[in-house]
């Protein structure tokens, strides 16, 4: 999948993360690449590129596939659904989590369980945290290795993609602090959109703090 | 006395011997590029040498900074000399290098700075080591050479001593639990002896274990290519794995095949020249360079056919027997701001005589009303497929009938009853071989994607799909046929299954066609069978484009042309291709084309039983700023495809 990702113009990817009062949520997970799905059935249709083996469909289901078998096995998760458009190249997942502890976890745990690399230190990283109130969001350091090591070829085709990144609560949301944040009018969600490739270059783009209201009993 | 005698015979024999460079290649040379004029390359810098595919296979432990800066000019050698790159296999090992002129030793060192001098068994011979390369230095001229042995031969010899110590299967192999047959169309069986494609192999090797990562696999190490796990070290230092075991065998055998391989060229003087009077005839012409390539020792002893000649032995000497004579050889000649390439492709007489009922047809008119004037690039293609295949047959059947295995035999029953049974007139004169292609660059093509919509209220998201434009590349290839009654049935059928298939009057269309993503056309006219993704012909100019058709006086070098006539602007054509069309080996050769431009065009000649003649014309229409790098782009491709 990271061979398509890489060379596809359009991507579009958004993460919604929706937090109830008592840290419990849903998450999802959608990659659009349907604007351009030409593109990636002339990749499809080839051996493979750049000296590496082209998958095909059927390998790529069967790779998706095992991995929600996997997000499903994990403690603290629910309600896993996996719907994926082989014909437009639109994959959305989404599931329920009883904590951010262990979302964080089940997915730390399904990347290692797939990765080649023995050693991964920024599966470490804590990239969401909900205490007192307060949220802290930042892009996890895998996801940043895996964006900066794509070659600048692949990531000037990076540019024209979106990545979309919103955060949602019950409660009304009182303040952020990261500038280019925007808050949803009834105040109870917060959206960041940016490009894949300036993700790559500012790793921290995404980061913010929101401070929810604070009820009085 | 008698020892110095001979001493002095043999010292003689070698200097006499190495005054020219191409003196020096060897026999087992199977492909040759040689150039005459080198002067030609002197301004290129020597970074932007070593970027051609054809230096790959002496440049890894060579250019490694001490080229920064310089160019051709400062390797030292002699300009007066031919340059000659070749690839060569032998019985039991491959070789590749090249042959120059020397000028001036150290300048090459310099450049060369890896190697080390090695001590010399060879009277005015002087050798020079980096790895697994050599350098051999025979009076004013030199052989940058690598001698590489058979994988076959290190796998067999390491398991025979392997197991005659007493060893068990080295490997822990993950596939012994795995059922090849539901997994993939490769798989094969021999006589009951199950194989899975080396190449399928080797990606299911990467894919899944990455053992790349785990061992070592580059060219120099001679890790073998398996699928198996890496077999653990063993306990006691002294006693080798079986991947140590193997590469120590691999290097003896190297270091035997070295010494082979010079007794052959330095001792008995035994060259290409001496062994290949065409390359001899050749080497006289008066030309810019030279290209030889030998198919017929291609076929024989390139390790692809290793299965046929193992498990079909009389079936492998036969069909080597077809290729016998089989030899390409090209002149490379500068004129006026082009290069031309006249290659001359000879068969034995069997083989000639397919290619000569194969090309026994006259040239489809009817094509040059469906190549628009304002094309990127197009190819013609005469070919007579019912002819070929009755003379195939003849030559074919008899091979096949001296094979006494029982798989060969059961092919051979297959191929007779089709034979009998089959109506070969609606086949071949549905599909009668002649065909053409036209690119005619990059086009917007509409096509759907989903996009997400935002309440601003609560930021949720609702899905919409909309109409969008991409790039596709526009490709028409037709047929020439006699029964486009046949394929239009077919289609009124389909149509009456699923509304894919429209029927638009003069086209038909199909939905979705091509990349699952945008409409393919299909047009029945003027006998011919004609697919496409370029709506504009299909919708405006289904029965050809009249007078934008091509003009009649580049109509004609396609007329005249024997079995292929194909034409390109690279300024307008290479620069659009998307790599992701082509395979790795074409974008290989795609990209140095990338950013120059000029007009490509082949001919070829009627092909007689003997030979087919080709015409290779590079055109560079006054951007002619050094030919040395046409040639080299030239080279490069020749290499690629000899690959």
């Amino acid at each position: 999948m990271t061979l398509f990702l890489s060379l596809t113009s359009c991507i579009e990817i958004i993460d919604d993360l929706s937090i109830s009062g008592d840290g419990s949520g849903t998450f999802k997970y959608h990659i659009n690449l349907s604007s351009s799905k030409i593109k990636i059935n002339s990749i499809l249709a080839l051996d493979s590129l750049d000296g590496k083996k082209v998958p095909s469909i059927a390998e790529i289901q069967s790779r998706a596939d095992k991995i929600v078998k996997q997000l499903k096995e994990q403690n603290g998760i629910t309600n896993v659904v996996f719907d994926a458009n082989y014909t437009d190249f639109i994959f959305k997942v989404t599931c329920d989590f009883n904590n951010l502890n262990q979302l964080q976890s089940a997915i730390v745990n399904v990347i290692k369980s797939e990765s080649k690399e023995k050693e991964m230190p920024e599966l470490n990283h804590t990239w969401v945290s909900f205490s007192q109130n307060t949220l802290k969001r930042s892009v996890p350091q895998i996801t940043i290795k895996k964006a900066q090591s794509i070659n600048k070829n692949d990531s000037d085709l990076l540019k024209q993609g979106s990545y979309t990144s919103i955060t949602r609560f019950e409660k009304e949301i009182e303040r952020i602090e990261n500038e280019n944040a925007n808050l949803s009018k009834n105040k109870k969600a917060v959206m960041i959109r940016t490009d894949p490739y300036s993700l790559t270059q500012n790793p921290h783009l995404l980061d913010n703090m929101i401070y929810l209201v604070k009820t009085t009993n | 006395m008698k020892s110095l005698l001979t001493s002095l015979a043999i010292f003689t024999a070698i200097s006499g011997f190495s005054q020219l460079s191409e003196d020096l290649i060897p026999k087992q040379a199977v492909s040759v590029f040689s150039l005459n004029n080198i002067n030609l390359l002197q301004k290129i810098s020597l970074d932007d040498l070593v970027k051609y595919e054809f230096m790959e296979e002496v440049q890894q432990e060579l250019f490694d900074g001490s080229t920064r800066g310089k160019t051709i000019k400062d390797l030292g050698i002699n300009f007066d000399q031919k340059l000659n790159v070749f690839n060569g296999i032998g019985e039991n090992y491959e070789v590749t290098g090249l042959t120059f002129g020397v000028d001036d030793r150290n300048k090459l060192f310099d450049i060369f700075d890896d190697y080390t001098p090695m001590k010399s068994n060879y009277p005015g011979v002087d050798f020079y080591i980096s790895y697994f390369n050599r350098i051999a230095i025979s009076g004013n001229i030199g052989i940058l050479y690598r001698v590489t042995p058979n994988i076959e031969i290190v796998d067999k010899i390491t398991d025979s001593i392997w197991y005659a110590r007493g060893n068990e299967y080295p490997f822990y192999n993950y596939w012994d639990d795995y059922d090849y047959r539901y997994d993939d169309e490769e798989y094969i069986e021999y006589e009951g002896e199950e194989y899975y494609e080396e190449e399928e192999i080797e990606y299911l090797e990467e894919e899944e274990y990455n053992l790349t990562d785990e061992m070592e696999i580059e060219e120099n190490t001679s890790a073998p290519k398996l699928f198996d796990e890496m077999p653990e070290a063993t306990d006691d230092p002294n006693t080798k794995n079986y991947y140590e075991l193997r590469d120590s065998i691999d290097m003896v055998l190297q270091e035997l095949y070295l010494v082979e391989f010079s007794n052959e060229l330095f001792i008995n003087q035994n060259n290409l020249i001496k062994n290949a009077p065409d390359f001899r005839k050749q080497l006289s012409h008066d030309t810019e360079g030279i290209f030889y390539t030998d198919n017929s020792r291609n076929f024989g002893e390139n390790s692809a056919f290793y299965k046929m000649k193992r498990y079909y032995p009389q079936l492998f000497t036969d069909i080597k027997e077809l290729y016998t004579g089989n030899i390409m050889m090209g002149d490379l000649k500068i004129e006026n701001e082009a290069i031309v390439l006249d290659l001359d492709v000879k068969y034995g007489e069997k083989l000639g005589s397919i290619y000569q009922k194969l090309t026994d047809t006259k040239f489809d008119k009817n094509v040059l009303k469906y190549i628009p004037e304002n094309n990127s690039g197009f190819f013609t293609y005469n070919v007579n497929l019912r002819e070929a295949y009755e003379q195939s047959l003849n030559v074919i059947k008899p091979i096949l009938e001296n094979e006494s295995n029982r798989n060969i035999s059961a092919n051979l029953l297959a191929l007779e009853i089709f034979d009998e049974f089959v109506n070969k007139d609606a086949l071949f004169d549905t599909y009668k071989g002649s065909m053409f292609g036209v690119y005619s660059g990059i086009r917007k093509v509409k096509t759907e994607k989903l996009i997400f919509d935002y309440d601003e209220e609560t930021f949720d998201y609702t899905e919409e799909w909309v109409e969008s434009m991409e790039d596709m590349p526009i490709f028409t290839l037709g047929f020439s046929t006699d029964r486009n009654d046949i394929p239009s049935n077919i289609m009124k059928r389909l149509s009456k299954m699923t509304d894919k298939f429209q029927n638009k009057g003069d086209y038909w269309l199909i939905e979705d066609g091509m990349f699952n993503s945008v409409p393919m056309y299909l047009i029945m006219q003027n006998n011919l069978f004609i697919v496409t993704n370029d709506e504009d012909l299909a919708v405006n100019n289904a029965k050809g484009y009249g007078s934008a058709s091509l003009s009649k006086s580049k109509a004609k070098f396609a007329q005249k042309s024997g079995v292929m006539y194909a034409y390109s602007d690279l300024g307008k054509a290479i620069e659009t291709l998307p790599r992701e069309l082509f395979s790795q080996q074409e974008n290989e050769m795609l990209d140095v084309l990338r950013g120059k431009s000029g007009k490509v065009t082949l001919t070829s000649s009627a092909t007689t039983k003997a030979s087919t003649a080709f015409k290779l014309n590079y055109n560079f229409n006054g951007d002619f700023t050094n030919s040395g790098t046409y040639i080299l782009d030239l080279i490069n491709s020749l290499y690629v495809l000899s690959k």
